[in-house]
């Protein structure tokens, strides 16, 4: 079949460094298939992409649609040809509606200044209607899921009459559920004459929906098959060059004391319904990883907060080492020894502005002081080289943060957090985003928490993760848990899929 | 992939250009308005470096603007605003008068402590208030300290013209304090006093504060990103605070400077644009605490410089203002850019 979309012989070199992140890359998509761009973080794809999208310009190489050579460069000349790009992270407003949001940029006016709300909503609607999605162009940013964003995002590239879409790794932030409405789109989209390139390094999806696989490692193709030719273990093979094994192998069951409990913790607001957390009680034991999974939305970034100490409870109490730890502040519980890696990489746990090194010492800067607050530089210098090779941070300890890869970025973030774990540590979705070798780093971390005797409590909305690594396995459910079981095999994702959707409750009726 | 040594050569190629741009439109401005551009030229720029007197003047006038613009940039530095730096300057310089006026025959070093202590005082307590609202009530700080300062501004005026006015002097002003209070000049002619020295000092030390200490770690991070402070289990209402304490010290000694340094007396209105010149200093400096010694002599270098051109050349006060604002308002507008980029970011 003839090729729609060519990228011939794509070189792109980044100045200070000399990395090469794309090398003489060819890349052809065919019209009305869905193309699934795999490869570890740093392989190149967002590059790639990115060079697609206008959005940097290629050393050298060409790019043609329907056998017509283009210069993209920049994404309204991108939009233009009838390319559209969905990136990883939302780039929404907020405080505007679905249909503001969608026509940003390309707003309908009246009398040639004034915004036309009506008649965007209006264009925006019918683009909704045709394509199918489940959305109202009236409602706010700020009221939807993260999986109804996407789907924002792409009507967006729809209303600028995208006939290219290319999704940055679209399913990382969604659920189950959200992804399968997520496939049921893209299908619906190919239906109707589109194309779609999608970055991801999530294997199953990639099985799921995609017809041809283009396989990227450091910077290069590394090979090209039909989806039906190869399966999981091959695609991730040439992926990452060797074979990854994600059975880990569970621990004994050890010490098991109790170090951390809640007791009918419940989060109430004015205004609202049913409780954001409700009466959620469970233990954390030493030896133990608890995995907590659900849907988002149903109480898991609240419950992230109140074991952080970051969000005050209504009512309920807090237990650590039996000592009563309701509500008290960030500080203090950061004193009693909390580790804690955030969903929010970004503005939570990091610094974006701010060195790698000071980065590291932000739980641990009070034992650098050599007198009256004075800091000892060359400790936390030595520091920051120990945790640099010792969590193989790709990066240099004076550099901001933000200049950094995201799996390295979370590097740092581990680094900081586990190397003065004492007896407890939050894991809360922590490899989304991250490619297999990243994610396996931290499971290993995790179980090495586990067998130094600490209580790992993971909080994930990704039903393998928790099966994978947890001992005991929650599920909640509109604030409240709706299941609490040792894993085993008579758990299975269905099972939990059960709970996750409310299907299934264990606790009901129960005070 | 951004690089930061990238980043940093576009701000040096932005200032610049700003410098470019005030300097081309100045240059326009003299032609203009003056009879004589070449020789109003000269005096503008070379005016300041002709004698003893202009250049001990110079730097000088750099001395509460070294102050200011470092109180400003603690502030900055933990996000927070300070926009009564006018009212805190001018109360401190009050305090300072008030104290030493109180204690005539009191020894040189004793007399300087205390008044210099009260101009602190006061500053940090004005300041504080707002840090103080922000904390209990979220009270904007932006809002507040202007509005506090403002209204002091009115108060201290009252105090210059009324209990405290000199009967023997036709001018708004207290009487001289004490002549043992005097800070000691350096480079006579001019009013060079030896607060320089000590206020250089005191730039070195809020940089080694800022950068090299536990406390100052804290104020930074919980200024580029509170949040992440909060996580890592630094008290974050703490440095809501302390940086507008540091900020309201450091414009009351800039008051107590110039009084006791150059008007030996407080007189109405003496702090006008201290405070506000501050924050222009700050901007330009980026917060640095030792970049703010360069961007206050470049603040004093192009006042001096206008003051020259209209002594020497041909061009009226008002003239000579234009100009200087001119050159300000671009420079201050670019930073302020740099600024709220930088902060969109952080937040």
């Amino acid at each position: 079949m003839e090729s729609y979309l060519s990228m011939k012989n794509i070189s792109k070199t980044f100045g200070v460094t000399g990395l090469k992140a794309n090398d003489n890359v060819t890349l052809d998509v065919r019209r009305g298939e869905i193309h699934a761009l795999v490869g570890e973080n740093g392989a190149g794809k967002t590059t790639l992409m990115n060079i697609l999208y206008g959005i940097m310009q290629p050393d050298s190489g060409t790019i043609s649609l329907n056998g017509k050579e283009l210069k993209i460069l920049n994404p309204i000349a991108a939009n233009k040809a009838g390319i559209g790009m969905v990136h990883q992270h939302s780039r929404l407003v907020n405080e505007f509606t679905v249909a503001q949001n969608v026509v940003l940029g390309a707003e309908p006016k009246k009398a040639a200044i004034f915004f036309d709300n009506r008649k965007a909503e209006a264009e925006v609607a019918a683009v909704i209607e045709k394509n199918r999605f489940h959305i109202s162009p009236e409602m706010k940013i700020s009221e939807i899921s993260v999986g109804q964003m996407q789907q924002v995002e792409i009507i967006k590239m729809l209303y600028r009459k995208a006939e290219l879409l290319i999704l940055d790794e679209p399913t990382s932030i969604l659920t189950e559920q959200e992804i399968q409405r997520l496939f049921d789109t893209l299908r619906e989209l190919i239906k109707r004459g589109k194309t779609v390139i999608l970055i991801t390094h999530k294997l199953s999806e990639v099985k799921d929906i995609s017809d041809r696989i283009t396989v990227m490692r450091k910077g290069r193709i590394v090979s090209v098959k039909d989806t039906a030719d190869v399966d999981e273990r091959e695609i991730s093979k040439m992926m990452v060059g060797k074979s990854v094994i994600f059975d880990f192998a569970k621990g004994e069951e050890g010490c098991r004391e109790t170090v951390l409990s809640l007791e009918k913790v419940s989060i109430r607001k004015k205004r609202q319904g049913h409780p954001i957390l409700d009466n959620i009680s469970f233990n954390a034991s030493s030896c133990e990883i608890v995995g907590i999974t659900g849907v988002a939305g149903n109480g898991l970034t609240e419950l992230e907060d109140v074991i952080a100490g970051l969000q005050k409870i209504s009512s309920g109490s807090i237990y650590h080492n039996d000592e009563d730890i309701t509500n008290i502040s960030p500080k203090a519980l950061r004193e009693r020894g909390l580790a804690y890696v955030p969903t929010d990489r970004l503005k939570r746990g990091s610094s974006l502005d701010t060195s790698v090194k000071e980065n590291l010492i932000l739980t641990s800067h009070h034992d650098f002081m050599k007198r009256c607050g004075v800091f000892d530089d060359n400790k936390i210098s030595e520091h920051s080289r120990r945790l640099i090779s010792e969590y193989k941070i790709d990066g240099h300890s004076d550099v901001p943060i933000g200049t950094l890869s995201g799996g390295n970025i979370q590097k740092v973030i581990l680094a900081r957090e586990l190397d003065n774990v004492k007896d407890f540590v939050l894991f809360s979705e922590p490899t989304w985003g991250l490619d297999v070798a990243s994610s396996e780093f931290i499971y290993e971390k995790m179980l090495e928490m586990r067998a130094r005797g600490v209580a790992v409590v993971l909080i994930s909305s990704n039903i393998d993760e928790i099966l994978t690594l947890a001992d005991t396995i929650f599920v909640m459910y509109r604030g409240r848990l709706v299941a609490g079981r040792a894993s085993g095999p008579d758990l299975t994702r269905e099972v939990i899929g059960e709970y996750m959707l409310g299907l299934k409750d264990d606790f009901r009726g129960e005070e | 992939m951004k690089v930061n040594r990238s980043d940093m050569f576009v701000t040096a190629i932005a200032l610049l250009i700003t410098l470019s741009a005030a300097f081309m439109v100045m240059l326009v401005m003299i032609f203009i308005m003056s009879e004589t551009p070449g020789e109003t030229l000269f005096y503008f720029f070379a005016g300041p470096l002709t004698n003893k007197y202009y250049l001990g003047n110079m730097f000088n006038s750099a001395i509460p603007l070294i102050l200011t613009g470092l109180g400003i940039a603690f502030a900055f530095r933990s996000s927070m605003f300070n926009l009564g730096g006018e009212g805190q300057v001018y109360a401190g310089g009050f305090a300072a008068t008030a104290v030493c006026l109180a204690m005539p025959a009191a020894g040189a070093f004793f007399g300087i402590t205390v008044s210099l202590l009260a101009a602190v005082v006061t500053g940090a307590v004005i300041a504080g208030l707002s840090g103080f609202f922000k904390m209990k009530w979220r009270t904007d700080e932006l809002i507040s300290s202007f509005l506090i300062s403002n209204a002091l501004i009115y108060i201290v005026d009252n105090f210059i013209t009324g209990p405290f006015d000199d009967p023997g002097n036709n001018l708004l002003t207290t009487s001289k304090v004490a002549e043992q209070f005097w800070f000691n000049k350096i480079f006579p002619p001019s009013n060079l006093d030896i607060s320089i020295v000590f206020v250089v000092i005191i730039a070195i030390l809020a940089f080694f504060y800022l950068f090299k200490t536990h406390q100052g770690y804290e104020m930074r991070m919980c200024g580029v990103n509170p949040e992440f402070a909060r996580y890592g289990g630094i008290n974050v209402g703490k440095y809501i605070m302390l940086p507008m304490l540091w900020s309201g010290a450091l414009h009351g000694l800039a008051g107590a400077v110039y009084v006791l340094g150059t008007s030996h007396a407080c007189f109405k209105g003496f702090s006008g644009g201290m405070g506000w010149n501050g924050i222009a200093v700050a901007l330009i400096a980026r917060n640095n605490p030792i970049a703010v010694i360069p961007a206050a002599l470049f603040f004093a270098y192009i006042e001096a410089g206008a003051e020259s051109a209209m002594i020497n050349a041909d061009i009226t006060i008002e003239i000579a203002s234009i100009v200087q604002s001119v050159v300000f308002f671009l420079i201050t507008a670019q930073a302020i850019y740099n600024f709220l980029k930088y902060r969109r970011k952080a937040v």
